[in-house]
């Protein structure tokens, strides 16, 4: 992957454009896209969905503020559009799924009563499968939940444990060409492979801050040719995978001034003269910062907070830090195919 | 079998060691015995604390710190099983005050708190040290405008005065040549992050915290003489020297005295009124010395003498222990939940009692003792206790009601559900007239419920709840 641009600042408002704890996005089928503002702590008021395009035009928002009400948020978490371009949209606070037309109407919500389990318990990571099913991380339950669009419980999977098909809160999951579904288990540090039906096929990873070791993955993605992207959260990077789970490649984040960074600088003069003046890729910690959390929050173009990953029509890889609000966006360097790599 | 007096001198050492014990870990105190238990808690091995993962997934503007990270500390400070670690961070941050209100980088400060835990136990020396290095100090004292043509004498001026040695045993000279030997240490990129700071500038991609940076260009490495040493003296130098003065081991024996054994005066009166017992100040200077500065060591001698033991409720509680103290004992906040603001309105109850973590009202700190006391502040105080105790949907209030139903027989004497009650809430020794007074509620309580037919498990939960509430409004559950 070749880095390429980024999109977003930081903003603290409650309306308008820019982020504040960005925490996953979705792309809508005319490539727009929705970003999930989380906010935090004392200051929700700005919770809402925004919408962007690419060239960083900023297009609007909604379902702003938070509350229970239909179309608010609590603590939202993940965000995927089904393939008749509603968008869904999880709820760890209110156990809910949102649903969303492309405009951002309010269409339905379900999760409070699923016959034969009641509410969804902590819904995190969510993903749409060609089979019209939508499979939900439910976190504090460790299962994944397939349910129909309506939300009606097809099956699940999964408990509390370190074993194949157990989980630890998990957070992130998605599905590849073929309806494999990859789940991200937070608290194993792994990436876990299924069958759409929940049958274990593969775990990658294991525990730590080497190559194809994953300290908390929060979020996984898998391109059309099967290479597995995932947000090594707590090693603040991006790591590839080949399809069969190896290590290819790692991701630091290169972040450049986005055009919105760029125009409030241009107005903000004595910062941006002080900001030219200073090294913000910082190779030099003290002994005791040598962490990745303190090595990211000491260095601005690295990624901090690297929570989700996502991939769109052309294969090009966004990643949404939280706790530099913005979204890194690579591309692949080259045509990559398997035969590349095996 | 221990005596009452060995349970409670427990009870007190784990009250100024940390912030008081449940009845359960008072009957692992007790298997360890006093002076074990004293290097348990002065050598931690594992605090257990609620991790950082599950914090700020639950929290993500905790991961940013963007704001509020008195809660983030909160929770470390209402889970860890090394809670010396956590005291000695609350001290020095009260003697190397540093603010939020100036700084706009909570993380810088935060780390700030790192480094007392690190080193807060450790050698003075170097403390001092990584104080002077630390980023947020210099930010906060503009010790990052000191340079080597044009010296800024505020970090070598309060370096002398409130973190070390005290008004009256430096001079104005030393003042100037402790400031020159400062030049030079700053913070990385220090123009930027001071104007960030001032501006509360977020933008463009939030908040970047800040580490040292040791600049030898701005750096005055000439001659300097400093309290009657000399040479081409640097900041290192001038910590050593400052470390080795008689006034440093007095300073810093009467701070751990006011903060372990009982209330001094506020310390800008230092100068002028004695010691509240000299002779413990000075035994503790002598360890200081005789340790090597080793603050560990002399924290050694302070929990084991007598003057310590004898100093039970000598002290008031500050904000911050109180409502740390009562929350460890109802078992709130155990598991982050990101939906529940709870934890950050606890922190900003303890502001409004007067202590607001990460933003002391000055370089001063907080002033101690009766001055946490004003009637404003006391209401707060006891409308937190009583609100959070008498809840027993908290589990470890649940878990309070049970060991007082364990511990007492209730259809007997009243007065052997006060002392109960009493025990597993301190345990606390009330004054005659509380005492009374409880024994007439437990006896009208228990009159009550016995006069009943169908006398309910509940009826007897709400009378230790009401019991509770009174005890924790007692002027003795203020005191520790």
């Amino acid at each position: 992957m070749k880095y390429l641009k980024t999109i977003g600042f930081n903003s603290n408002q409650p309306i308008g454009r820019g982020f504040n704890y960005p925490y996953d996005i979705a792309f809508s089928n005319d490539g727009r896209i929705f970003v999930l503002n989380r906010m935090g702590g004392l200051n929700p008021s700005g919770i809402r969905i925004q919408i962007c395009t690419f060239d960083e035009d900023w297009l609007g928002e909604f379902s702003t503020g938070p509350g229970t009400g239909d179309d608010q948020f609590k603590v939202p978490v993940c965000m995927a559009f089904d393939n008749q371009d509603f968008l869904y949209v999880t709820d760890e606070s209110l156990n809910e799924v949102k649903v969303f037309d492309n405009q951002g109407n309010f269409v339905k919500k379900w999760g409070t009563a699923i016959e034969g389990f009641g509410c969804l318990k902590g819904p995190a990571g969510i993903a749409h499968g060609d089979d019209w099913a939508v499979y939900v991380v439910e976190q504090y339950a460790n299962r994944i939940h397939k349910l129909t669009r309506d939300g009606e419980s097809v099956l699940s999977w999964g408990e509390e444990g370190t074993g194949e098909g157990q989980f630890d809160m998990p957070w992130g999951i998605t599905l590849d060409s073929q309806g494999h579904v990859y789940v991200a288990d937070w608290r194993n540090d792994r990436i876990q492979k299924f069958t759409s039906n929940g049958e274990f096929i593969a775990a990658f990873g294991k525990s730590g801050d080497g190559v194809g070791q994953f300290n908390r993955p929060s979020s996984v993605a898998v391109d059309g040719k099967g290479f597995i992207y995932v947000a090594d959260w707590g090693n603040e990077r991006v790591q590839v995978l080949t399809p069969d789970g190896s290590f290819h490649q790692m991701l630091h984040g290169e972040a450049t001034l986005s055009k919105w960074a760029q125009e409030w600088l241009e107005v903000n003069q004595d910062e941006l003269q002080a900001r030219n003046n200073s090294d913000l890729l910082t190779k030099d910690l003290p002994a005791h910062l040598r962490t990745p959390f303190h090595a990211a929050s000491q260095t601005e173009p690295v990624f901090w907070g690297p929570v989700s990953v996502k991939l769109d029509s052309q294969d090009r890889l966004y990643v949404t830090e939280h706790s530099r609000h913005r979204i890194q966006i690579y591309e692949q360097s080259r045509s990559l195919s398997t035969q590349d790599i095996l | 079998m221990m005596s009452s007096d060995e349970r409670n001198l427990i009870a007190h050492l784990a009250r100024r060691a940390g912030f008081g014990a449940t009845s359960n870990e008072l009957d692992r105190y007790q298997d360890i015995g006093y002076e074990a238990l004293v290097e348990e808690f002065l050598n931690p091995v594992d605090s257990q604390h609620i991790p950082d993962d599950l914090i700020f997934r639950r929290h993500v503007d905790l991961h940013a710190m963007q704001g509020h990270n008195a809660a983030y500390w909160a929770y470390r400070l209402i889970s860890t099983q090394a809670p010396l670690e956590e005291k000695i961070a609350l001290l020095w941050h009260g003697v190397f005050a540093t603010g939020e209100n100036k700084l706009n980088n909570l993380g810088s400060l935060t780390n700030q708190i790192g480094t007392f835990r690190t080193h807060g136990l450790g050698r003075f020396d170097i403390l001092l040290t990584e104080l002077s290095k630390d980023p947020a100090m210099a930010i906060w004292l503009d010790n990052h405008t000191n340079h080597k043509n044009s010296i800024n004498e505020n970090y070598g001026r309060e370096i002398l005065e409130l973190f070390s040695m005290g008004v009256g045993n430096y001079s104005e000279d030393d003042v100037k040549e402790c400031s020159r030997a400062f030049t030079g240490w700053t913070v990385k990129n220090g123009e930027y992050m001071a104007m960030m700071a001032q501006k509360d500038s977020i933008w463009p991609y939030g908040r970047i915290f800040w580490h040292h940076e040791f600049r030898s260009d701005d750096h005055d490495g000439s001659h300097k003489s400093f309290l009657g040493e000399s040479g081409p003296l640097g900041g290192d130098d001038m910590v050593k020297i400052i470390c080795r003065q008689t006034a440093t081991a007095q300073f810093v024996s009467r701070h751990l005295y006011n903060f372990f054994v009982a209330d001094e005066v506020p310390v800008p009166q230092w100068g002028d009124t004695p010691a509240r017992d000299s002779a413990a100040i000075q035994a503790l200077a002598d360890a200081y010395v005789k340790s090597g500065h080793d603050i560990r060591s002399v924290l050694r001698v302070l929990f084991n003498s007598d003057f310590f033991k004898k100093a039970q409720f000598d002290k008031v509680k500050s904000p911050v222990e109180m409502v740390v103290g009562t929350l460890r004992k109802t078992g709130e906040y155990s598991v982050p939940d990101g939906g529940d603001k709870g934890i950050f309105d606890v922190m900003e109850e303890a502001g409004f009692m007067g202590q607001k973590l990460l933003d002391p009202p000055s370089v001063e700190g907080w002033h101690t003792g009766v001055e946490w006391i004003t009637s404003g502040f006391l209401v707060d105080r006891v409308n937190f206790a009583s609100e959070h105790i008498g809840n027993i949907s908290n589990p470890g209030v649940k878990g309070m009601t049970l060991r007082v139903k364990s511990d007492s027989d209730k259809s007997s004497d009243p007065g052997d559900l006060v002392d109960a009650c009493l025990n597993v809430l301190g345990p606390l020794d009330v004054s005659d007239d509380a005492r009374t007074l409880l024994i007439e509620i437990a006896t009208a309580g228990l009159e009550s419920a016995s006069s009943k037919s169908d006398e309910s498990d509940s009826d007897t939960d709400q009378l230790i709840l009401d019991l509770f509430k009174i005890i924790v409004s007692s002027r003795e559950y203020q005191l520790c």
